[in-house]
């Protein structure tokens, strides 16, 4: 058994290595910390968004370790060693992935609130292969409310990316 | 100059969202994403009673925790002023003024703290005793407080009465409607930062000059030393038109600890601080002849409303408190119901009364298509009992009772394509393919049912300014202080401004959501477009003008004496209308007169016939035929708001109560359509609201205490992907001209009718009849 | 909530070790509700914090007609696997039915089992009346806004449903979870793990304090059984069941044989129906019988307002998965 990292502060909080989009960050943080808070207080992205806050919209959507979670639901502690990829980490030279393009082309956000959490859902729901039909991607993309309802122009745009994926 | 010619540069069906990439990209900043040196940040305490005072407060536990700097309570929050009066958009009860609690959820304390964690731990740490009363939390609760005519717009034509005695067919019924939730995704947050006695917010809203009116009332301050910005918010729906208290308690917690403070709304927070769609009960009769005219109709709706700034009390109103609230200091926000009611349908004898009954609730507020819903939800499922009771096609039925004139002042509407919304969507639905026999459309265990209903969408327009610059090096910056809450205007307000300059989209920018820029009014009542779309025009076409004036006697000009008929504008530059080659660009003129920047103000107003139009109903209302006869003698036009039809299919598995949505044809008279993408997503987003209103939304409080019993995204239902069916959304009609711009809105018109198009279907594919929103399953058990 | 203590356990023992020896430690393994419960909701209050993640509690290996599955194993990683995607269509459909993608690539088997209600009586402090919370208190509940509340195993003192829906196959397939206390190792019964609240809705199973959940063990269905699960809710995704039911069956000549019955949505726990499984064995097959069915297993039931309507959709669902178990094929 060991401790996570060093303790501070009588235990209050741990030291947290994390990659973040691929560089690698040291944090000293409050175990209260979640990892949505630690990515858009702490290092600045605030690409990641609070809707709920309870695991419930999925506005907070990041990958770990490749998986989607939903980071308001998460230690930053937990995260420790981990590799996270955040929506600014989608397009480090400013390109726009697939996705992110698609939902542009068909307007797949409104207010853009949920969108940075829908676009990584999106990347996720394409490499776990659930982009196979409309009906597959409403129900796997069901987790990401949007509340200004744009959920048709979504569908249609990951429909998009998914058969120019399936093209190739 | 006319619209036509430069149609081509700016407009067309495929313009993306200009905001788009930013918002794909994570890089829009909302409230919430605002960091600033030195924030600090605060939680809130709410009242865990609805009615009632506060004995004590113990607040020694959490101001000592560690990072605490201050805990704001009644007793040390020192004076607040009450905001300006305002009749749409009330302000809230200064918050922390004393020891009266009237709801759940009030405010009674906020702590500051270095951390968010810090300041939310302490915030559990407050105790609190109250001396609790009896709560009033129902609209049948004897103790409730009920005003009749509570907004002085009922209105009357006809005798009803006397025409439902002698009709031939009568049908009644009672609907209500739940409260609901408005829950935008981004919670309402505001930051606040002092400097000296100045106040810069950044705040979610979507009435950025009511919040510094609101704010600089509130601290005394004048209104340009209070800054409100509002670049992007995380959805409204209406949530955001009025000011609420937490933004004060953020500037307020900013001046006391004398650094930034940044408020953000818990979840639960935003089902009681950020205004509700209140509930309602409607009583509504329509009468008609054997072969389907209407020759009647009664309505009257009741909704209910938080006890404002009175005391929370048992006690009813004075006889004077009506007219008194609502002129001399209006607590709440107007909810008329049935205002729609008597401009619908071509019908010689209407009665349309609302109510309003104060309760130990929080404030409400509008939510997109306040009243307009539930009143068309109650009109048009009862029109669908009707045709059933002729055995007359649904459609037919409404077509029969065309308002052809609006029907209340007898006078001509601006522009109206209801009728091809009815054809066209029977066409795109296949409504012919309906057996119009209950229970006879059947798909493996489901049934099968379409419904359809009609939508007539009163019009608003209000007050706006802009200013427009060009650039010498051809570029354009136009800008007014509106917000963008998703609906499209950063893209349409940058595709008018092109349009008329002559510019290709990528070289406007339009900037919002700043109180430095020019006053615009709030994002709501689908009046922005309307009012900033006017005002960017008017303001283009002046800038226009502007650069003509500079080359009026310009001998190196070749538009040296035009006037702005005599040129278009086209890539940047203005040129001879009969001869393209005379001209020159915007650079070449700013360059030779040694401008790096030419800009105008300018602004638009709604015409004389938008209030006009209700004081003709009333005029009508209050005389009759003597009243009709003065009204039609102003050869007024009636500025018409949007029309629609919506045409659903659902499936209702019949032992299991499921109700899913199959499809759903929405048709709208829009007017024109500046950029049909952003325009069917603003239908989309109507038709989801409307879903989820239909199907899922309430908000449920308890019994006993007045608690929001579901204050979470998985308590409150509110439609996800998997719920909502391909959605064919269609534009009829043409240019409206009661604006230059020829628009009416889409912001909201898209969810009315959709709640009653579902109950019909449901109807049709069952024979129950359900009035009573939402439909959920153990109603359809 | 207050600060706490966070520390990873890299063993099993010093995780049990560390929990058992302080009345206010907990596990955190996926995270999802707990977080929620004591960041958000402020009603978990732990002082220290044993993070069981890196555990080797992982894998899910196949030992003959039984499953093995680590308590640590995310419902993503069970409900792709390939004995149950192959045998265990229940299984598969209750994890795929339940919460969202994101939350099922957090949360674990271990913590599915032993998640708290959803109760928003239960989850707000500010609620005085909540007898599972603070034991005497009361239910308010019972007379509050309860549709998502339990008609099975409710009584006056708590009708908080247990909302797993992974533990409605469980319990009919008769799972066995694997418990390590100090020391000291158990096999508990799926079924024999929940307590009924009765007048201690507090205690809501046998585990003492600091044991910890290793494994569950599922048994595989014999071939030629058909399984399935209905899950019924206003959403057609991402919402907790109103009712549900789990159903395990062969057909034998026209007559079921080793029926398994197990509904959700309504039980205080998950919810084995041995009436229902009496009633179908050696019966044949039609709606009378799965109607008999239904009315033997939902009996006894304590309603509210809120929560009346589910005695007949209880039964109800539970026709419709055996109406389409025996349709197909």
């Amino acid at each position: 058994m060991r401790d996570s990292g060093k303790r501070a502060e009588g235990g209050r909080s741990s030291t947290v290595s994390l990659t973040v989009n691929g560089s690698g960050h040291d944090l000293t943080l409050d175990n209260r910390t979640t990892l949505l808070d630690a990515l858009r207080e702490h290092l600045a992205l605030t690409g990641s968004k609070k809707g709920c806050d309870q695991g419930a919209c999925g506005a907070c959507t990041v990958l770990v370790d490749g998986r989607r979670v939903v980071s308001c639901l998460m230690l930053a502690a937990q995260c420790d060693g981990r590799e996270v990829t955040t929506i600014e980490g989608l397009s480090p030279d400013g390109v726009l992935h697939p996705v992110q393009e698609a939902f542009v082309r068909h307007d797949g956000l409104q207010c853009g609130y949920c969108t940075p959490g829908q676009v990584m859902s999106a990347v996720a729901l394409l490499a776990e292969g659930r982009a196979g039909s409309d009906q597959e991607i409403r129900e796997f993309m069901s987790g990401n409310v949007c509340r200004c309802g744009a959920y048709p122009n979504i569908v249609a745009a990951i429909r998009e990316v998914a058969a120019c994926d399936a093209a190739v | 100059m006319t619209m036509a010619e430069a149609v081509p540069a700016a407009l067309g069906p495929g313009v993306d969202r200009v905001d788009g990439r930013p918002k794909v990209l994570g890089a829009a900043h909302y409230p919430s994403d605002v960091t600033l040196p030195g924030m600090a940040h605060a939680a809130l305490v709410r009242s865990t009673i609805a009615a009632g005072s506060i004995v004590r407060l113990d607040t020694a536990r959490a101001a000592d925790m560690l990072g605490v700097l201050t805990v704001i309570t009644h007793e040390n929050a020192g004076r607040l002023q009450k905001g300006k009066r305002n009749l749409f958009f009330p302000p809230p009860a200064a918050p922390l003024q004393d020891a009266r609690i009237s709801y759940h959820g009030q405010y009674v304390a906020v702590i500051v703290a270095e951390t968010r964690q810090q300041a939310a731990a302490a915030a559990r740490l407050i105790e609190v005793t109250y001396d609790r009363d009896e709560p009033v939390l129902t609209l049948d609760d004897a103790a409730a407080s009920s005003q009749s005519n509570p907004y002085f717009i009922d209105m009357k034509r006809g005798d009803a009465k006397a025409a439902m005695a002698t009709a031939e067919v009568t049908v009644e019924g009672t609907f209500t409607t739940s409260p609901e939730t408005h829950n935008p995704l981004g919670p309402f947050t505001t930051v606040a930062q002092w400097h000296g006695d100045t106040l810069t917010v950044y705040d979610s809203t979507q009435n950025p000059f009511h919040v510094r009116a609101v704010l600089a009332a509130s601290f005394g301050l004048a209104e340009d030393d209070v800054r409100v910005l509002s670049p992007y918010v995380g959805g409204g729906f209406g949530a955001g038109l009025r000011s609420w208290p937490h933004t004060i308690l953020a500037a307020l917690a900013a001046r006391v600890v004398a650094r930034p403070v940044q408020l953000s709304l818990t979840r639960p927070e935003m089902f009681t601080g950020v205004g509700h769609r209140p509930s309602t009960m409607q009583r509504l009769t329509i009468a008609a002849t054997r072969d389907g005219k209407l020759v009647a109709i009664d309505h009257e709706g009741t909704s209910t409303a938080s006890m404002g700034h009175e005391a929370p009390t048992r006690k009813p109103p004075t006889r004077k408190a009506p007219l008194q609230s609502l002129l001399k200091a209006p607590d709440e926000q107007p909810y008329p119901i049935t205002a729609g009611t008597a401009a619908a349908y071509a019908c010689p004898n209407v009665a349309a009364r609302d109510k309003r009954v104060r309760l130990n609730i929080a404030p409400i507020a509008h939510m997109r298509a306040p009243g307009e819903a539930e009143g068309n939800f109650a009109i048009e499922s009862l029109l669908d009992e009707l045709s059933y009771e002729l055995g007359m096609d649904p459609i037919d039925l409404r077509l029969r009772n065309y308002a052809e004139v609006q029907p209340q002042t007898g006078l001509p509407w601006s522009s109206k394509a209801l009728r091809e919304c009815y054809t066209v969507g029977a066409e795109r639905f296949g409504w012919a393919q309906r057996d119009p026999t209950v229970g006879a459309m059947r798909d493996g265990r489901w049934l099968v049912g379409y419904g359809m209903a009609g939508v007539t969408f009163n019009h608003y327009q209000a007050k706006c300014h802009a200013r427009a610059t060009v650039h010498r090096d051809g570029t354009a910056h136009v800008c007014s202080g509106a917000t963008d809450i998703g609906t499209g205007t950063y893209t349409v307000m940058t595709q008018l401004a092109a349009e008329v300059l002559g510019l290709p989209v990528d070289r406007v920018e339009f900037e919002l959501g700043d109180t430095r820029l020019p006053q615009a009014p709030q994002a709501g009542g689908s009046g922005l477009t309307t009012a900033l779309g006017s005002a960017v025009h008017n303001t283009c076409v002046a800038l226009v003008q502007r650069v003509l004036t500079l080359v009026s006697d310009d001998a190196d000009s070749p538009l040296r004496g035009c006037t702005i008929e005599d040129v278009v504008a086209h890539q940047g530059r203005l040129q001879h209308a009969d001869d393209e080659s005379r001209g020159e660009t915007y650079s070449e003129i700013l360059g030779r007169h040694g401008l790096s920047e030419l800009t105008v103000d300018g602004d638009s107003a709604p015409s004389r016939a938008e209030a006009g139009v209700i004081v003709g109903s009333l005029v009508v209302s209050r005389l009759g035929r003597f009243g009709r006869k003065l009204v039609g003698a102003s050869h007024a036009t009636v500025p018409a708001g949007g029309f629609g039809a919506r045409f659903v299919e659902v499936r209702v598995d019949p032992e299991l109560g499921v109700l899913r949505i199959a499809r759903i044809v929405s048709v709208n008279d829009a007017g024109r359509v500046v950029n049909e993408k952003l325009a069917r997503s603003q239908i989309i987003g109507g038709t989801v609201g409307g879903i989820g209103m239909a199907i899922f939304e309430e908000t449920v409080r308890d019994p006993d205490s007045g608690r929001v019993a579901n204050a979470t995204l998985s308590d409150y239902l509110i439609p996800v992907n998997a719920d909502v069916p391909d959605i064919d959304v269609v534009f009829v009609g043409g240019p409206d001209p009661a604006n230059p711009i020829g628009v009416k809105g889409v912001g909201e018109i898209g969810l009315v009718g959709v709640a009653a198009a579902i109950a019909n279907g449901v109807y049709h594919a069952t024979g129950r009849r359900i009035r009573s929103l939402p439909i959920t399953i153990d109603k359809l058990l | 909530m207050r600060p706490f203590e966070y520390i990873r356990a890299d063993d099993v023992a010093s995780a049990v070790g560390l929990v058992s020896s302080d009345p206010k430690a907990h596990y955190l393994a996926g995270g999802t509700t707990q977080i929620d419960l004591m960041l958000k909701d402020g009603v978990l209050e732990p002082e220290r914090l044993v993070d069981i993640t890196r555990l080797p509690l992982r894998g899910i290996r196949r030992h003959g007609d039984v499953l093995h599955v680590g308590a640590l194993v995310t419902m993503e990683e069970l409900a792709a696997d390939v004995t149950v995607t192959e045998q265990l269509p229940l299984v598969r459909e209750a994890l795929l039915g339940g919460a969202s993608t994101q939350l099922r690539n957090m949360a674990t088997i271990g913590g599915n089992l032993l998640q708290r209600t959803r109760c928003r009586y239960f989850r707000d402090p500010t609620v005085l009346s909540c007898n599972k919370r603070s034991p005497g208190s009361g239910c308010a509940a019972i007379s509050g806004a309860a549709r998502m509340h339990a008609i099975l195993g409710a009584s006056m003192h708590c009708i908080a449903v247990h909302a797993s829906d992974l533990c409605v196959p469980l319990v009919a397939l008769d799972a066995v979870a694997h418990i390590q206390g100090v020391g000291a190792q158990r096999r508990i019964p799926l079924a024999d793990l929940y307590v009924l609240p009765g007048d201690r809705p507090d205690v809501e199973n046998v585990l003492q304090h600091g044991e910890l959940l290793t494994t569950i063990e599922i048994p595989l269905l014999p071939a030629g059984t058909r399984s399935g699960y209905l899950k019924i809710r206003d959403r057609s995704s991402y919402e907790f069941a109103l009712t549900s039911a789990a159903v395990a069956l062969a057909i034998d000549d026209g007559v079921i044989t080793h029926p398994r019955v197990a509904f959700g949505g309504v039980g205080t726990i998950p919810w084995r129906s041995p009436e229902a499984e009496a009633v179908l064995r050696g019966a044949s097959v039609n709606t009378q019988t799965f109607r008999a069915a239904a009315d033997a297993a939902i009996h006894d039931t304590f309603t509210v307002t809120g929560t009346a309507f589910k005695v007949e959709l209880a039964k109800r669902t539970l026709v419709r998965i055996l109406q389409t178990l025996t349709e197909a094929g």
